[in-house]
């Protein structure tokens, strides 16, 4: 028996009835008075220069109320393009109209001349120095960006017979520009622990390759939305569909020069968020200056096309990456070259790119990553920012290495696994995280130790590390003369967060599950909240909660020693009531009795309070297997099979927990597997579910979940935020174990039925 | 989507005649139709719906195993039809491809056919079985082969005004395959479509049909692959030969979903295995 009544309870999620129901309130359906629809122009070239913008037309048709380009910013700020568009859909201006078909044709009617530029999409090209540049000769002088050449070729110097020709290709191309300004790069990360030459010297086995990893899109089932309205005394409300109210709402003041909080954020139900939820202008920033300028409420909402043009997907990435070990099995050293597809801005999660180092005692290791320029839209987080495809690249060339030295991949990577208290590279010693009973007991539940696989089957196994984040946030909780309890806050429940705060509150309070309530409030009401993203609801709300909880705690027991009469220490708080411990007969006064006594006494109602900032998080590992079959005259891949264990340190609410794992293991799949965005001569050539392929129920089977609990020192109940680490490890085991069903290695993804043929047939197979 | 006139005539003659007008569509399930309006890609003048003509749906079987489609039969009954299933089944099979089962029940395969993608999954099931389009205007009736209804893309030999009845499927095949190769297990588009139909006497292949979808600008036939089969007994060579003759009748493009190489590739793939398929159907 658990010694928690209420937390660690598989309970129904406290949004479940209005999500069933249709009852919950998302973006599309906010529709105040007058509301008008406002439509985004948006760039027909990839690259061009603008020559002119002519919205004359477009302002004489009926029922067009209001049109804003760049000029309509009164802080400067960059919304719109102005001479220069740098990616398929980048925003030229906006439109707000009565109808939706008036402003879709109001959009069409402004004028855009263009002077068509070249274009570049590919990282590779792009780093030429010969490459169109994006941002002209603008470029930061950063310390090390007149040395990719030279990085290149340090990590191309082995024999290795592999199939990096891109690399090597590039590698020949730069040797000529060695001394050359790199005119596309936005941002550069280096880190460098112990020696990897050496590392590579002792070595008895060194395996490289070059590991290709597409862009893809977050895939909500919500397209980004707001609502604004902008009232006669300058105050703005914005409905928004977003992870982070409050970010929104600072995001609003800085980018439109409004004092803070003459800005009121409404967070909407939130139809997914995955990370790519919390842009301020993609349409936030528009609707507000739409309904400054119409001075009407105005809801500008995104089809699923302009997500493709327009989303902040994920970055795709190129990842050199080569790894020395002992034939016994010791890893040595590892060293990655990694060009982040950073698209027309910089900020492309680089520095994931020491992620290459995993959970493993590697001595030696060193990573150069550089974001780079290319003609598509801005990225932004998705699931465990990065880290899926770095993980791609370890995990996929540890299973080669384990083959060359022939050691089952399970057990070398358990070998070189770190343990409590050995040292970290980056600095401090390692706590205490299951990292070898979380793969051990994905070995065990998928039936690895003795598994069997027919002809063209195999069976894969990676594991992937993510740390939780941590934020501000505050809670309220109200105790009622009912016995009941309330719980006011700001942040965004995401995938269950609210239920497992109200489970909290509930535990601690003594009270039935049923019998607690969570109202989230906007920001001119609630207390501030981080944003939801980066697995921090649970620990740093869950953290703020017991606080409060707390906090009500002390009151109630103060409330019953003055009204029982008794010191505090004969109290105990347990079934919703105060009893006195050594009364007999018992004696006892309940929660509703002590709230109605409140209303009447100096000290007044009871009302927890708690806030919390941050404590040190603990890393997290998720482990996976899959048994696949591959059909090798078709190319196509079936999964018979897939197994997720993860290590959540306490599983507040088990079933939450294994929809997380369940959700982000076939995340993982698809970008394995499916998901692409695809780009041409002018941009993004699969705007939508057609040929952007998302995984339905019938392409996989139930993911079976394995949870693991090695309690986190300061999470709540030992609990570790539970969202990102099950997509890391996926895109691996799916390539590890294709690569065991029919012994070849796939590198660049998605692995499809076209790739696999054409490996196949490099190996010699007749179909 | 743009602003359109509704017309919901109850005649043939009358469908006809506003069809014949300019920028006019026809509206039979929708689901082409109707989501390539709200995307702005279509933007008829004039909707002519065909669901109030009587008669133009349902599948009715005759005394030789010959059937008889309906143009507004929803592809969920061309599915669902056991006939179709026992004579036909490379379109039975052809018809379970398509989206989803609501879209099925929404979608007719006069639509599927008459939208004239060569993509489209109904459509190889159609030409293994030799089946005649009987097409209805004003001006009267005329009956084409399914193999010669095709122009190119979203192109047929319809003229102004004239609209797609029925489909005839004369005496069957003894055993038919449909297979899509696809990426997604259901809801996917074919990156290509091979079926396949024989008829067996005494062991030897009497007749062979092979249909193509998604390689070449209109569905075929793979003529060559199917004369090679004709008066010989199965071996794999032969159809290795057959195979190969078919990719070389194909003549794909390259496009987002794969190359024009590895389509040919899975010409010869996928023409064997539905050839395997259908004699193991015809000798059971």
């Amino acid at each position: 028996m658990s010694e928690y009544s209420v937390v660690g309870q598989k309970l129904p999620r406290v949004d479940a009835v209005e999500k069933v129901t249709g009852a919950a309130q998302y973006g599309a359906d906010v529709h105040p008075a007058g509301m008008l629809y406002g439509k985004i122009v948006r760039s027909k070239h990839a690259h061009a220069n603008i020559l002119s913008v002519d919205t004359s037309e477009a302002e004489k048709l009926p029922g067009v109320r209001a049109i804003i380009t760049q000029d309509d910013v009164p802080s400067g700020r960059r919304v719109f393009a102005t001479d220069k568009v740098l990616y398929l859909g980048e925003p030229l201006a906006a439109v707000a109209a009565t109808d939706p078909d008036i402003a879709e044709e109001a959009a069409e009617l402004i004028k855009i001349e263009y002077e068509v530029l070249p274009v570049v999409q590919d990282v590779i090209e792009s780093i030429k120095p010969s490459a169109p540049r994006l941002h002209g000769d603008a470029t930061k002088d950063g310390p090390n960006r007149r040395n990719i050449s030279s990085k290149i070729k340090e990590l191309s110097n082995s024999e290795a017979d592999d199939n990096s020709n891109e690399i090597r290709k590039l590698e020949a191309e730069l040797e000529k520009y060695a001394d050359e300004v790199y005119y596309n790069i936005s941002a550069e990360s280096h880190t460098e622990a112990g020696d990897v030459k050496k590392g590579f010297a002792e070595s008895d086995v060194v395996v490289e390759d070059t590991y290709f990893i597409p862009r893809v899109h977050q895939t909500y089932m919500e397209p980004h939305v707001s609502v604004a309205s902008a009232d006669s005394s300058g105050k703005i409300t914005v409905w928004a569909s977003t992870q982070g109210p409050f970010a929104i709402r600072s995001g609003i003041a800085g980018t439109l020069g409004i004092p803070l909080t003459q800005i009121n954020v409404i967070g909407t139900t939130m139809g997914g968020g995955f990370g790519g939820r919390f842009g301020v202008i993609i349409t936030h920033v528009p609707a507000v200056l739409l309904s400054q300028k119409s001075g009407r409420p105005v809801r500008v909402q995104m089809t699923r096309e302009e997500e493709f043009l327009d989303g902040r997907p994920a970055p795709g990435c190129v990842i050199k990456l080569k790894t020395g070990a002992t034939k016994d099995g010791h890893i040595l050293a590892r060293q990655a070259l990694a060009f982040w597809d950073s698209g027309s801005v910089s900020g492309a999660s680089i520095g994931s790119t020491i992620r290459v180092r995993g959970v493993y005692k590697i001595p030696n290791i060193k990573v150069d990553a550089y974001g780079v320029h290319t003609n598509k839209s801005g990225t932004a987080a998705y699931r465990a920012p990065g880290a899926p495809q770095a993980i791609f690249a370890g995990e996929s060339q540890l299973d080669d290495i384990a083959e060359q030295i022939g050691m089952d991949p399970v057990k070398f990577r358990l070998m070189n696994m770190r343990e409590e208290g050995d040292a970290v590279p980056a600095g401090g010693s390692e706590p205490k995280v299951g990292y070898k009973e979380t793969l051990e007991a994905v070995a065990d539940a998928a039936g690895w130790w003795d598994r069997e696989a027919d002809d063209n089957q195999g069976w894969g196994v990676a594991v992937g590390d993510w740390t939780n984040g941590c934020g501000p946030g505050g809670v309220y909780v109200s105790v009622h003369e009912d016995g009941s309890a309330r719980i006011f806050h700001g942040s965004m429940d995401i995938t269950g967060t609210d239920t497992a705060i109200t489970q909290i509150i509930a535990e601690i309070l003594t009270i039935p599950y049923e019998n607690v309530t969570i109202r989230r409030g906007d920001t001119d009401s609630a207390p501030y909240s981080t944003g939801s993203g980066g697995s921090v609801v649970t620990f740093t709300m869950g953290n703020t909660a017991k606080l409060a909880a707390e906090d009500a705690r002390r009151r109630i027991l103060e409330l019953a020693s003055e009204r029982l009469n008794t010191n505090e220490d004969n109290l105990e708080l347990r079934d919703g009531a105060v009893h006195v411990i050594t009364a007999d007969p018992p004696k006892s006064i309940s929660l509703g009795e002590l709230a109605a006594f409140s209303l009447s006494t100096t000290g007044g109602p009871i009302v927890g309070k708690g806030s919390f900032a941050r404590q040190p998080s603990t890393p997290a590992l998720a482990a996976q297997i899959a048994k696949v079959e591959v059909d090798p005259d078709t190319g196509r891949t079936r999964v018979l099979k897939l197994v997720a264990s993860q290590d959540v340190g306490f599983a507040i609410n088990p079933m939450a927990v294994e929809g997380q794992i369940e959700g982000g293991t076939v995340q993982g799949y698809a970008w394995a597997m499916m998901e692409e965005m695809q780009y041409g001569e002018n941009g993004n050539i699969n705007p939508g579910f057609v040929d952007y392929r998302v995984p339905t129920s019938a392409d996989l089977p139930t993911v079976q979940s394995v949870i693991v609990e090695v309690p986190a020192p300061n999470g709540p109940y030992g609990a570790k935020g539970v969202g990102e680490p099950p997509i890391t490890p996926t895109l691996a085991t799916m390539a590890n174990a294709v690569n065991d069903a029919i012994g070849v290695r796939i590198t660049e993804l998605p692995i499809k039925p076209e790739k696999v043929v054409e490996a196949l047939k490099n190996n010699g197979h007749e179909a | 989507m743009k602003n359109f006139e509704y017309f919901e005539p109850t005649t043939l003659a009358e469908a006809s005649r506003l069809f014949a007008q300019e920028h006019a569509q026809l509206l039979a399930g929708g689901t082409d139709l109707v989501i390539g309006m709200k995307a702005y890609t279509e933007t008829p003048q004039s909707v002519i719906s065909l669901q109030q003509i009587p008669d133009l749906d349902g599948i009715t079987t005759d005394t030789d195993n010959g059937i008889t489609i309906g143009a507004m039969t929803k592809v969920r009954e061309v599915e669902l039809s056991e006939d179709v299933q026992e004579h036909h089944t490379a379109l039975a099979e052809g018809a379970s491809e398509i989206g989803s089962i609501q879209i099925r029940n929404l979608a007719t395969i006069g639509g599927n056919i008459a939208h004239a993608s060569p993509a489209a999954d109904t459509v190889a099931g159609l030409l293994v079985a030799d089946a005649q389009v009987s097409i209805a205007s004003a001006e009267g009736e005329r009956t084409v082969p399914i193999n010669e209804l095709f122009t190119g893309p979203g192109q047929t030999v319809l003229k102004s005004g004239e609209i797609i009845t029925q489909f005839h499927l004369p005496s069957p095949a003894s055993g038919s395959h449909y297979i899509k190769h696809k990426i997604r297990e259901v809801m996917d588009l074919a990156f290509i479509g091979v079926a396949s139909a024989v008829n067996l006497q005494n062991g030897v292949i009497k007749d062979a049909r092979i249909g193509l979808a998604a390689v070449a600008p209109t569905p075929i036939r793979a003529t060559e692959a199917e004369n090679l089969l004709k008066g010989k007994i199965p071996t794999p060579e032969l159809l290795q030969q057959a195979g190969e003759a078919a990719a070389a009748a194909a003549s794909p493009i390259s496009d987002l979903r794969c190359s024009a190489e590895h389509r040919k590739e899975m010409v010869d793939v996928l023409t064997r295995r539905t050839l395997r398929y259908a004699l193991d159907r015809a000798t059971r």
